[in-house]
């Protein structure tokens, strides 16, 4: 077939197309994959570099010059309470996020594998995912609004119901703006993990429940002994994937609260922007970003392992 | 005597779940779940259709409906320059990612090369990597190269947030294929090329369809690189123009409220249309 093919008299335009398709052909692992590695290098790798050099630079004088310090960042890091206070902001948002989110999604997830319809699931999927697609940054500012202390819809309601007499200022105080920060996050990450936790949940054999219906098992013992242990790893996975992306979050906490009232919904994510972008001290926002960096891929670690074992099990 | 009670403890926890069971239950369930995530965007929704100035009046619908503020937040403000940069920054984004990142994909999905199960990790941590921890590089160096206050600054972006995930879900589509559709191809006279454009794209493309669709939601939703590379009308998103409403010494809500809106509608649309993908998609392909 080939000899017929190349006596075939060509083109200079043939000829060229014939050596690109050999080359292809011949190095198919670097056609295919060297575009997105390279991209990477130049996009991540560059500025993950870029990074690691710039935390040890003390920087001067708004940004304009700077000089090498390894460490005169991370030790001012260490003993500015600011960083301390955010650091515990961080904590207590992800994992006030955390347990507000998979707590619903679980519940959520349970109720509609329970919806027999699959048109009904359907739409309900469909309204549940609704919250999961809206930028991040309206997410924010609806909630904003929704709990403004003159104008708010929630005081309002409250008045009307009889709750609440006067208005109440939700996000000048310290504790419930928090509450209002966590809830707009979670609300925004509801749908994920009731779509995770609920494909493990169709995982689950139907054989098994029958079988446990046959023997006698209540509901309880049915969830105990045969939904929790085949539901674990999904749960887990969202769970894991939750608290990470919590963990980092920016867009929504900035654009609710902007850090306030006085630091007390300010998570790292909004103290590395405050310092790196507005203020312009790159050195040190470089330190606590490598200090989130680093803290992430721990749990990073723990959750490639996780998936790496799961893409074996399905692949074997 | 204990047998007796453990039996009526027994019929008294079956009622009980049983009742959970039902179908009462599970709807009203899901009725809270679904009046929880829509009552924030009606609410967005109605205000949108007030005046600024009646949002003052404390009604819960508008009296006198109106699209004012949505004029003044489309043209008066100029945001509807911040919707065609969210249309042109989220297309672009996708189809770069898509271009790089399906036959990236598929190269993690048939072929062994050296370091392959390395270069796949990488990908993962790089997926999982903190952006916000890149925004500072990132900054300076868009500074660097002029790119502050571009379109092509924020795809850039883009395609560092949203390629590595592509590339996972791909490889997870492709994993599914028999490789005897691949050899079938190459020994009927296919090129290596020619089997992957040819025979296995076509078989992949709901895999292709659940990436073009999260790459372009997850491109829309962006704030955090879109906020920082740009707060200029000629190339900033429409997200980012909705936040800059509260920037203002009076902030006018019910105008911010109609920019939320248009922000939301394509996302709303791409739900309602393309759920089942989404769902595919969000599982990592691993629903298949």
């Amino acid at each position: 077939m080939s000899e017929a093919y190349r006596r075939v008299p060509e083109t200079r335009y043939g000829r060229l197309k014939r050596l690109i398709s050999e080359f292809a052909n011949d190095h198919i692992r670097l056609v295919l994959l060297g575009p997105a590695l390279v991209s990477l290098v130049v996009i991540f790798i560059y500025p993950v570099a870029f990074l690691v050099w710039s935390s040890m630079q003390r920087t001067l004088a708004f940004g304009a010059t700077a000089e090498f310090a390894p460490t005169a960042n991370y030790e001012a890091m260490l003993s500015d309470p600011t960083f301390w206070n955010a650091a515990e902001k961080t904590l207590t948002y992800s994992f006030g996020s955390f347990v507000v989110t998979m707590l619903s999604g679980l519940i959520i997830a349970l109720a509609l594998n329970n919806v027999v319809r699959k048109r009904l699931r359907d739409t309900y999927t469909t309204l549940i995912l609704l919250s999961w697609a809206v930028p991040l940054s309206i997410v924010g500012v609806t909630w904003r609004w929704m709990f403004n202390g003159q104008l708010g819809v929630v005081n309002k309601l409250l008045r009307d119901l009889g709750l609440l007499s006067g208005n109440f200022s939700w996000l000048a105080n310290p504790e419930t703006a928090m509450a209002v920060v966590i809830m707009a996050d979670a609300w925004s990450r509801i749908p994920f993990a009731t779509i995770i936790i609920l494909a493990g949940l169709q995982s689950i054999p139907q054989e098994t429940y029958d079988a446990a219906k046959v023997d006698g098992a209540t509901t309880f013992q049915t969830f105990r002994h045969v939904t929790l242990p085949y539901l674990r790893p999904s749960f887990f996975v969202a769970g894991l994937i939750t608290w990470m992306f919590a963990f980092r979050a920016f867009a929504i906490p900035f654009s609710t609260t902007g850090g306030g009232p006085a630091g007390a919904t300010e998570v790292l994510a909004i103290y590395i922007h405050r310092f790196g972008i507005e203020l312009f001290d790159y050195g040190f926002a470089s330190a606590v970003s490598m200090f989130l960096v680093g803290v992430t891929l721990i749990v990073a670690g723990i959750y490639v392992n996780v998936i790496l074992e799961q893409l074996s099990e399905i692949e074997a | 005597m204990s047998g007796r009670t453990g039996l009526d403890r027994y019929r008294r926890e079956q009622r009980l779940g049983d009742a959970l069971e039902s179908p009462y239950v599970v709807h009203l369930v899901l009725f809270l779940a679904v009046l929880f995530i829509v009552a924030p965007l009606v609410w967005e929704l109605l205000t949108s259709l007030k005046t600024n100035d009646a949002v003052y009046n404390f009604n819960y619908f508008p009296r006198n409906p109106t699209l004012e503020s949505y004029y003044i937040a489309l043209f008066e403000r100029g945001y509807w320059r911040a919707v065609v940069n969210s249309i042109i920054i989220s297309s672009a984004s996708t189809v770069v990612v898509m271009l790089l990142g399906v036959p990236a994909g598929y190269a993690f999905s048939r072929y062994r090369f050296p370091f392959d199960n390395l270069v796949f990790v990488f990908i993962l941590f790089t997926r999982l990597f903190p952006p916000i921890g890149l925004v500072v590089p990132y900054y300076r160096i868009m500074t660097e190269f002029g790119l502050l206050n571009t379109k092509l600054g924020i795809v850039i972006a883009n395609v560092y947030l949203w390629l590595p995930l592509v590339v996972y879900i791909m490889r997870n589509f492709f994993i599914t294929i028999p490789h005897d559709l691949d050899e079938a191809a190459l020994v009927d006279g296919c090129t290596k090329i020619q089997a992957f454009r040819h025979v296995i794209l076509p078989v992949v493309m709901p895999g292709i369809a659940a990436g073009t669709i999260l790459t372009f939601l997850y491109s829309w939703r962006e704030f955090l690189f879109a906020f920082t590379v740009s707060t200029d009308l000629n190339s900033m998103t429409i997200p980012v123009s909705t936040f800059l409403f509260v920037g203002d010494t009076s902030v006018q809500w019910a105008s911010m409220a109609a920019a939320a809106v248009v922000a939301t509608i394509p996302s709303a649309l791409v739900v309602f249309f393309f759920q089942r993908y989404i769902v595919v998609g969000l599982t990592g392909g691993l629903k298949g």
